[in-house]
């Protein structure tokens, strides 16, 4: 029974300790008469989320009826964001088997065969579970890539910055559900308070009450107030664009679903690298949402940008610097995040980047700081940025 | 205590399991679905089918959750401090005479074991959701004004229903047994059928039946539900119609399409035509 339990961990069903008890007294208990019993049990107890149900059921069959783990399709920008693929690669580097030189001359085909083939010459160390190794050259990423240096695969740009990361339809959507789980996040979000007195006066205050009462010469003079209630409205923009952010896909994964869990007001937005004056209603960025639309309506909104703040220079300075190939935007970045800051005064940028790296990572984190209060994707710089927001908030709600 | 279907309800066998081993674990069951797939129903049918009393919290989203343990009514209070309480038997004196309870008070100070259903707790603030778990797994709360612990006497069998509008939290969710209700396949559909409408002719209910999970098929912004066929078919029956009617001609079309939108793209309307 434990083999069936940690089979469920490994495939990612968060299981608590709690959970195995669970299981056991109603084991013990004779809870489970037969295999269908057992079925419906292990279910109640482990899955909590419709998202896991399909993976339960796998594991389910394959541990207690033999049948082999349904295929299921690869993810490849999952692949690419994985670990095993990054840790390939660093090895490769470290090695001298590939060079950073050439590396810039790969695409991704390429890239991935190399993997592919290195995973499969090895595959008695690797115990199972890659299923997407050997299903083909089927590859997402549909452009050449080349221009300007290549398109950034060794995630952390450490080689300078690619010029034009461009397919616009390669996105990382951060919805899907992380397995990471951070729960403190959890309380130093919920922190995140904006009380404002809100409906019609229904609440008796009772010590104005009492104080008026009495200034009455004892006849009762009963006091409503408006209730106080947490009415954080909460907007979000996420860098998930190119692969700059590939790295910290997991980590910006946790903390979205914390949010997206945690307020009821709350808006995402999306855009890429940086902002030129459109941001986007859904990951793929097909619903551009006007520019003045989303400043207006903002001076009672707490603005979160999650983004590495790491881009070319000259996206950020230039006219003419946005990253799409065929731009009349002449206004730089720069001026644009200064329009941001100015219609969300409480905002602040959070950067998955550790704040020890920011200088070395790239200049323009710096300039961006200029403009936003910056804090990293810990949990010690969310909870700064949580304390910045509130107290900024206060101030200016009170002004 | 054994939960069996009763003779108004058709019970899912699978679903039938999952109630009672939530009731011998003595764990909270969170139903989610659709709406119109029988999640709020099936609390009053254990009820029935158990012989126990029910206590329901239909949330709201203004609950803190501390009303659905008790109320106290200083207003009221203070009235009588001022004017007396003249014949109503309160003694202005004895706080407990100013004190009621709310779903859950009741829930616990009854002498008997009682179903405690609460709605749609989607509706709530995360906050709430949270201060109410915590309520019911120690089975206690505290009555703040005078400090005193409310504790139940007995562990009532708790059903939570939640229309997924918006997701709850991962503790709330790792203190429940949590069911997805998925919809009903025609066959399950078919037998449910049959318990409200026994005296409907087989052919009569395939053919409503076909025409309904056609629609359900089409996209609509509210697809209709058990709740909407089971109208439908009722008003089919006092109206005398032979059959569903085809296409656009759908009789009662009006009962299991709701919104304004999916009717108006039901009848074929086109969004310019409107004006």
């Amino acid at each position: 029974m434990l083999g069936f339990i940690y089979r469920l961990q490994a495939a990612g069903i968060p299981v608590s300790i709690q959970y195995v008890l669970e299981l056991y007294k109603a084991l013990q208990r004779g809870l489970a008469a037969d295999l269908d019993q057992l079925f419906l049990l292990a279910r109640l107890i482990f899955v909590k989320r419709v998202e896991h149900l399909d993976v339960f059921e796998q594991v389910f069959a394959s541990f207690f009826l033999g049948r082999p783990p349904g295929s299921r399709l690869p993810n490849w920008e999952e692949l690419l964001a994985d670990k095993p693929f990054e840790e390939w690669l660093r090895q490769q580097l470290e090695t001298g088997q590939i060079d950073l030189n050439t590396i810039r001359e790969f695409d991704h085909e390429e890239l991935l065969r190399r993997f592919r083939e290195t995973l499969l010459a090895q595959r008695g160390e690797h115990h199972g579970g890659h299923t997407w190794v050997g299903t083909g050259g089927r590859s997402p990423f549909g452009h050449g890539g080349r221009e300007g240096g290549g398109v950034r695969v060794y995630g952390r740009g450490l080689y300078g910055t690619a010029q034009r990361v461009i397919d616009r339809r390669n996105y990382l959507n951060y919805r899907d559900r992380s397995l990471l789980s951070a729960e403190n996040l959890r309380q130093v979000l919920a922190s995140l308070k904006s009380l404002r007195p809100v409906g019609p006066p229904t609440e008796l205050d009772v010590d104005e009450t009492i104080a008026q009462t009495a200034r009455n010469g004892g006849e009762i003079e009963l006091v409503f107030r408006r209730e106080l209630r947490n009415r954080t409205h909460l907007k979000v923009l996420l860098d998930n664009g190119g692969y700059s952010m590939t790295p910290y896909l997991a980590l910006v994964k946790t903390v979205f679903n914390h949010i997206h869990d945690l307020f009821r007001d709350v808006t995402f937005y999306y855009f890429h690298n940086c902002i030129y004056g459109e941001v986007y209603l859904d990951p793929p960025r097909t619903q551009p949402v006007v520019w003045d639309k989303f400043l207006g309506d903002s001076r009672y909104s707490r603005l979160l940008i999650i983004g590495d703040a790491n881009m070319a220079p000259a996206e950020l300075m230039a006219a003419y610097g946005s990253l799409g190939r065929a731009t009349t935007e002449r206004k730089p970045g720069r001026e644009w995040l200064q329009d941001l800051k100015q219609a969300y005064p409480v905002s602040v940028w959070l950067n998955p980047i550790t704040k020890a790296r920011w200088d070395y990572e790239s200049p323009t984190i710096r300039m961006i700081q200029q403009i936003f209060q910056m804090e990293d994707l810990t949990l010690g710089g969310i909870k700064q940025a949580v304390a910045y927001l509130n107290l900024r908030g206060l101030a200016f709600e009170r002004s | 205590m054994h939960f069996e279907g009763t003779d108004r309800y058709y019970l899912n066998p699978e679903l039938r399991e999952i109630v009672n081993l939530a009731i011998a674990l003595e764990k909270p069951l969170l139903l989610m679905g659709e709406a119109g797939t029988g999640k709020t129903r099936l609390a009053f049918e254990v009820a029935r089918s158990l012989g126990l009393k029910m206590e329901e919290a239909r949330c709201k989203s203004t609950f803190k959750g501390e009303e659905l343990c008790y109320v106290y009514d200083t207003v009221l209070r203070l009235n009588d401090s001022r004017f007396g309480s003249g014949e109503t038997g309160r003694n202005v004196n004895n706080i407990w005479d100013y004190l009621s309870f709310g779903p859950i008070g009741r829930a616990f100070l009854a002498d008997d074991r009682r179903i405690l259903l609460l709605d749609e707790i989607d509706k709530t603030d995360s906050d709430t959701q949270d201060n109410l778990l915590d309520v019911l797994e120690e089975r206690s709360f505290i009555i703040r004004e005078i400090n005193h612990k409310v504790a139940a006497r007995h562990a009532p069998i708790l059903i939570i229903t939640s229309n997924a509008k918006r997701e709850l939290s991962d503790p709330f969710l790792r203190r429940c047994f949590c069911h997805h209700i998925p919809f009903p396949p025609p066959e399950e559909m078919t037998l449910i059928v049959r318990l409200h409408f026994p005296e409907l002719d087989a052919g009569f209910v395939e053919a409503c039946l076909t025409s309904f999970y056609r629609l359900r098929e089409q996209g609509f912004e509210k697809p209709p539900a058990t709740a909407e066929l089971l109208d439908w078919l009722g008003a089919l029956k006092v109206s005398g119609a032979g059959g569903p009617g085809a296409g656009r001609e759908l009789r009662h079309a009006g009962t299991l399409l709701k919104r304004a939108q999916d009717i108006l793209k039901f009848r074929g309307v086109h969004r310019r035509d409107r004006f």
